[in-house]
């Protein structure tokens, strides 16, 4: 990333509420035009960071750099950034259109530039023929849609999302994340999203953060994230794994040999001998039979779960441990409850996780 | 909250049957109301247009409305509610946001204060402050103690000493409708106010205030009714030098045995009355 692109630096950024500590020494830089999500689960400190970006939480420490300016010690309304609410807070005392105009009457803006402006935000969101509506004679939806235009109506510099969308039913939710892409990218907005919905920070996102306790686990594109995921906490909150411990054996070259239940795995991972490590694989690597110089484990198919274009398949590998098997439904053959099977999976992409992260 | 903001508003017809069982329902009570409310109401207004001998007349009006001194009655009144309203909507307004604030132990205390003295009668509470304003009452007591003072300042029977009566005794009144708006506002509205770009001066005049403002009305709207038509409090704290509607109707039906000239000025008091109320409703309809 070259230091001209970013456009928001997020550095050393702490926060703690009495004992406890929210955010902890956080760093984040992103470029103009990005749309990055904060995703992790609830008390992960992503809305604290979130809030610190729009100045409601000021941090403690460390510095906040939006579109050149130290924003840190600015108050919210001197910084110029955009916050979609999760309940909206649209004023129920306005007009559609009076609280898509307010960011723009309060900074004096002449009459005329701000009907202009509010009509191109409405048209934006598509709700062009409410702009005299009052705000609870709208749907969910459209408070959304208004929530929205209202902050991109003043032109912000970053567009903070705080789990704007979850307030939406799931179907609605579906078609506003792509819709919500698509027009943020339309406006070249730069945008961060706060959820702890794993398919929404990844259908939205360029890049995605994932935060446990106060800290960034992995900052990576979603399908970096997804295919090498840096901790334990970030295999697990994304997507579906097989995981089954064991100790190290001998290790060499970024590799370990690792003694499971199941038997000799071999993973990508650097520990020594002895270390209690997870051994895991996403449920698409695993294949049916036995395959050359692969992972392999068998077991007994305890349920198979047929899911449309995918059929997942649980598998009792004994001695506590299980495979967690995800079969395209282009597989021809697709094993039934109790059967004996044996699936193999490729040695790189099999990652070790030190044990003790799984707390 | 979610829940409100999934479910848009649905308007459907009501069948003329539904209306006329709903109408069933309520009769009852519309009865109880015409009875207790509308029969007394027009009744004084029928006194208030017959003369001694039964004939009508408006010759009571003309008297009260066209006299200097009666006008000056009416006047009182109205600078007295003008003035108790406006003193205790400035000490409410703040007031009802620390209290909002408040929590825990303290919150309990403050609206424990508040609301025990609505248990005490308004003549109590009137008397409470004679014996306090009195020339060896308590305060002159004290300050004479202390040495501020050597002789006692007179308190009592002067207008501040109604006006600061009026306010203490009223206050609940205008602070507990007040806080019921306050204590429901959303936080996120002042936050998403401020990141648009609103200075904290901008966001109380252009969000908290208009949000509060249904509170504010029905604090001034019950405020002003109870002190344009106090009669306990001016009788007792000041007394003959400032006669207000409320003293000279008490003083036409009970010295004068002038029915009709009370119920006039009674008309008037309610009139006033109807008058800030309408205002207040009028003021606190939604933007279309």
């Amino acid at each position: 990333m070259s230091e001209a692109a970013a456009h928001l630096v997020i550095s050393g950024v702490s926060k703690r509420y009495g004992a406890a500590t929210v955010l902890e020494h956080v760093d984040l830089t992103i470029r103009r035009g990005e749309l990055v999500t904060l995703l992790g689960p609830s008390g992960c400190g992503k809305t604290t960071l979130l809030r610190a970006i729009a100045g409601l939480a000021p941090p403690d420490t460390g510095t906040i750099r939006l579109a050149g300016r130290d924003l840190t010690q600015e108050p919210p309304h001197r910084r110029n950034v955009g916050v979609v609410f999760q309940s909206y807070a649209l004023f129920p005392h306005l007009t559609v259109a009076g609280n898509v105009a307010f960011g723009l009457k309060v900074r004096g803006t002449p009459k005329a530039e701000i009907d202009h402006a509010v009509a191109r935000a409405l048209s934006l969101v598509k709700l062009g023929h409410l702009g005299g509506r009052r705000i609870s004679a709208l749907s969910g939806g459209q408070q959304q849609r208004v929530a929205l235009a209202r902050a991109i109506a003043v032109e912000p510099d970053v567009l903070l999302f705080d789990e704007a969308l979850s307030a939406l039913d799931r179907k609605l939710r579906e078609e506003m994340q792509v819709e919500l892409r698509r027009l943020l990218q339309e406006v070249k907005a730069t945008a961060i999203f706060v959820t702890h919905d794993q398919d929404e920070a990844l259908t939205m996102s360029d890049r995605v953060a994932v935060m446990n306790k106060g800290r960034i686990e992995q900052l990576a594109e979603p399908r970096e994230l997804y295919a090498r995921p840096a901790s334990l906490f970030a295999l697990n909150f994304v997507g579906l794994s097989t995981r089954i411990a064991g100790q190290v054996v001998g290790s060499q070259d970024g590799m370990v040999d690792v003694v499971t239940p199941v038997g000799r795995l071999t993973a990508r991972g650097a520990f020594q001998p002895g270390a209690s490590v997870i051994v895991a694989t996403r449920p698409e690597q695993l294949r049916l039979g036995a395959a050359e110089g692969a992972n392999a484990a068998s077991g007994r198919v305890r349920s198979v779960v047929f899911q449309g274009s995918r059929t997942l398949v649980d598998v009792d590998a004994g001695a506590g441990a299980s495979l967690l098997a995800e079969l395209s439904g282009r597989e021809a053959e697709v094993p039934r409850v109790h059967d004996e099977v044996r699936f193999a999976w490729p040695v790189a992409e099999t990652f070790a996780f030190a044990a003790e992260a799984a707390s | 909250m979610t829940e409100a903001v999934l479910s848009a508003p649905v308007r459907r017809p009501v069948p003329d049957r539904e209306r006329l069982a709903a109408f069933g329902f309520v009769a009852p009570s519309l009865l109880i109301i015409a009875l207790v409310f509308v029969l007394p109401l027009a009744l004084l207004l029928g006194v208030s247009v017959l003369d001694q001998k039964g004939g009508v007349t408006a010759a009571h009006y003309i008297r009260l409305l066209g006299t200097p001194y009666y006008l000056g009655v009416i006047w009182n009144s109205l600078r007295l509610g003008l003035l108790v309203t406006t003193i205790a909507f400035l000490i409410s307004y703040p007031a009802a946001f620390a209290l909002a604030r408040a929590r825990g132990a303290l919150r309990s205390l403050l609206l424990a204060t508040l609301f025990l003295p609505l248990a005490a009668s308004v003549i109590v509470k009137a008397f409470a402050w004679t014996i306090l304003l009195r020339s060896d009452g308590l305060i002159n007591t004290v300050l004479i103690a202390l040495g501020i003072i050597e002789d006692p300042i007179r308190m009592i029977f002067t207008q501040t000493a109604l006006i600061v009566g009026a306010v203490n005794i009223f206050l609940p009144f205008m602070v507990l409708p007040i806080y019921a708006v306050v204590a429901q506002l959303d936080s996120r509205y002042a936050e998403a106010a401020a990141t648009l770009g609103a200075s904290p001066l901008v966001v109380f005049v252009r969000v908290i205030l208009p949000l509060t403002l249904p509170g504010i009305i029905a604090g001034v709207a019950l405020v002003f009714s109870l002190s344009v038509s106090a009669y306990v409090v001016p009788t007792l704290l000041i007394g003959e030098k400032y006669p207000t509607l409320a003293t000279i109707i008490a003083k036409a039906y009970l010295l004068a045995r002038e029915p009709g000239f009370g119920a006039a000025a009674g008309v008037v008091l309610l009139a006033i009355a109807i008058i800030v109320v309408a205002l207040s409703t009028l003021l606190s309809r939604e933007p279309k």
